[in-house]
């Protein structure tokens, strides 16, 4: 499957990605000036923390937020591998949180549903690398490091 | 190649799928005792609160059986299993023969031998039927016994539906097996906000009532109610194993070995009904929780396909979820003491960070997580939850995981310096990048 990596030569740690992915994604209003303003805030789902990198959700190949989701919220895209959130069936257990090894699962501002990284499944690309200025961001196949090396 | 599953929650539908990811086309049976397939155990307490109805309870959808070709027996009870002829018997007089059988029968809840509790308005919650029953009580006042995770959360609901309810726990504290006290004090004070009247250390000894439950005397006073609910744990449910000879563990539960075969060849076990090696506590444990019966199933059923994997091991994890306000975790072991089989060279140490709202609390055992609580502040416990599991040593990198800045990618230098446990793709990747 397709991963999101990171440049780290080209990450400057400028949070645009953050940004705009709580502007464009998370908010209601989808517009910079209106998202800043908006109650409870917009929650990105990308992290720029501690290194200049951004980081979401990897998509696991084996996922402890699907073992550990109690009714089927958390959901795999069988076509895509992508996991997701179904919001309308979350009901804030938080067991996902719990369990997610990259601390990238977290509950919303009004703490109704769990929000994370679905690589704008609906969308034609992520935003996130969408916007980085130095193009950082990219999606590339991920490698398989169980390839016997000769 | 023919599959029987006996039992239908997270184990058990675990189990099938991940048989299904590598055999498409062998038969599987799977037989449960309760007539509702489908629902989650977890989500009992949201039925009673009226917060969801029962479609919403179930986990997978309901064409869930047919999708995975899966012939479902549900209300239909395994009464023996003979694992030398590798058949079964069932309530329905049948006989099935079988290739691969789990035992995922999960626990029953405990009832307490307490005078009286054949009452009326007495139930415990664990099943369907419990839920319904409890539902349809029409209860003004609940007296709740016991105060582990289920008995919070039954009594929230209970109160969110209009009832009056006193939680009831013998030991000293709310939540004694997930909680420390200092952790317990902070969740029990967020109870008796929602206006639950908690009553520690304190045990009831009779029901009165003559046909239905009027109240509950305990050491101390008499508790009028006109409803009880029984939390005060659950047991393995193992019938089935001990007549069948399989090998019983200390505690009670089904033993079964990495593969999580049990002692009987092609006879696997797993979710609440087995006893599995507890990484934090570094000894056999039974851990009756949603994600350790998703993982043992998922490992059973890669095994009983054929796909040699290794269970890791389980280990508590518990989360109050949006029931008292905050949010607030624990995992492993709650107190370096709760440690069976240790040696005197290890080393324990407990770590403690409390501001006013949030609790931050790490065991560690020579250098390891084993056990962590997060009140309050809880984003980044699945950290601690890897970090439990691959048993790594962190010691030198404890301020950063007490802080509010910790994060992921601080964490690499640990992964790279175990890279041989961190082998998963999605960790390989991020080493890779030299950060």
């Amino acid at each position: 499957m397709k991963v999101l990596m990171v440049d780290k030569e080209k990450c400057t740690g400028c949070h645009q990605c953050e940004l705009w992915c709580g502007t464009e994604i998370a908010s209601t209003s989808k517009e910079l000036a209106g998202a800043i303003n908006e109650e409870p805030h917009p929650v990105p789902r990308v992290y720029v923390e501690g290194k200049p990198f951004a980081l979401q959700c990897r998509h696991c190949e084996s996922a402890p937020c699907l073992d550990a989701c109690p009714n089927g919220t958390m959901r795999r895209d069988p076509e895509t591998g992508l996991i997701y959130v179904n919001e309308q069936t979350c009901i804030a257990c938080w067991m996902c949180v719990m369990v997610c090894p990259f601390g990238i699962i977290n509950p919303s501002s009004s703490m109704k549903v769990a929000i994370k990284c679905d690589r704008c499944r609906n969308m034609g690309y992520p935003i996130c690398a969408e916007v980085c200025p130095t193009g950082a961001l990219s999606l590339v196949e991920r490698k398989d490091y169980r390839k016997k090396k000769f | 190649m023919r599959y029987i599953i006996v039992g239908g929650s997270a184990a058990a539908i675990s189990a099938v799928e991940s048989i299904r990811s590598l055999d498409h086309e062998s038969s599987i049976d799977l037989f449960s005792d309760e007539e509702t397939p489908l629902f989650s155990r977890v989500l009992l307490p949201y039925y009673i609160a009226e917060e969801l109805s029962k479609p919403l309870l179930n986990f997978r959808t309901a064409d869930f059986f047919e999708e995975n070709k899966v012939t479902p027996h549900m209300g239909v009870k395994v009464t023996s299993l003979n694992t030398a002829a590798k058949t079964i018997r069932t309530t329905d007089g049948q006989t099935y023969a079988f290739d691969k059988l789990l035992l995922a029968t999960g626990g029953k809840a405990i009832i307490p031998p307490i005078p009286g509790i054949d009452k009326e308005g007495i139930s415990t919650l664990k099943t369907m039927a419990d839920a319904e029953r409890i539902f349809n009580m029409k209860g003004k006042r609940a007296v709740v016994i016991g105060a582990g995770s289920i008995g919070v959360e039954a009594c929230i609901s209970l109160t969110r539906r209009g009832i009056k309810a006193t939680l009831l726990e013998q030991l000293g504290q709310v939540m004694p097996t997930v909680f420390d006290a200092e952790a317990a004090e902070i969740v029990q004070k967020r109870i008796e906000d929602l206006g639950i009247d908690v009553l520690t250390g304190e045990k009831a000894l009779k029901f009165t009532g003559d046909k239905r439950v009027t109240g509950v005397v305990t050491d101390n006073r008499e508790l009028p109610c006109d409803m009880v609910l029984l939390s005060v744990g659950v047991r393995p449910q193992t019938e089935l194993a001990i007549q069948a000879g399989l090998q019983i563990g200390e505690l009670k539960g089904v033993r079964v070995d990495e593969t999580m075969m049990t002692s009987a060849k092609d006879v696997y076990a797993a979710g609440d009904v087995a006893e599995t090696h507890d990484i934090a506590r570094n000894a056999w444990f039974l851990n009756a929780i949603w994600p350790c019966a998703f993982e043992q199933g998922h490992f059973a059923g890669l095994n009983m396909a054929g796909r040699k994997s290794a269970y890791p091991g389980s280990y508590r994890r518990n989360s109050i979820g949006n029931f008292i306000g905050i949010p607030a975790i624990s995992m492993g072991v709650t107190h370096a003491e709760s440690c069976a089989m240790a040696s005197d060279e290890d080393e324990f140490r407990e770590i403690r960070v409390r501001t006013k709202d949030t609790y931050k609390k790490l065991v560690l055992r020579n250098g390891k997580i084993i056990g962590a609580i997060l009140v309050g502040q809880t984003q980044k416990a699945g950290l601690m939850s890897i970090l439990l599991k691959k048993q790594v040593n962190i010691a030198d990198s404890i301020p950063l995981l007490m802080s509010d800045r910790l994060n992921f990618m601080d964490l690499l230098p640990i992964l790279r310096r175990n890279a041989d446990q961190f082998s998963e793709p999605e960790y390989k990747e991020l080493m890779d990048t030299g950060l």
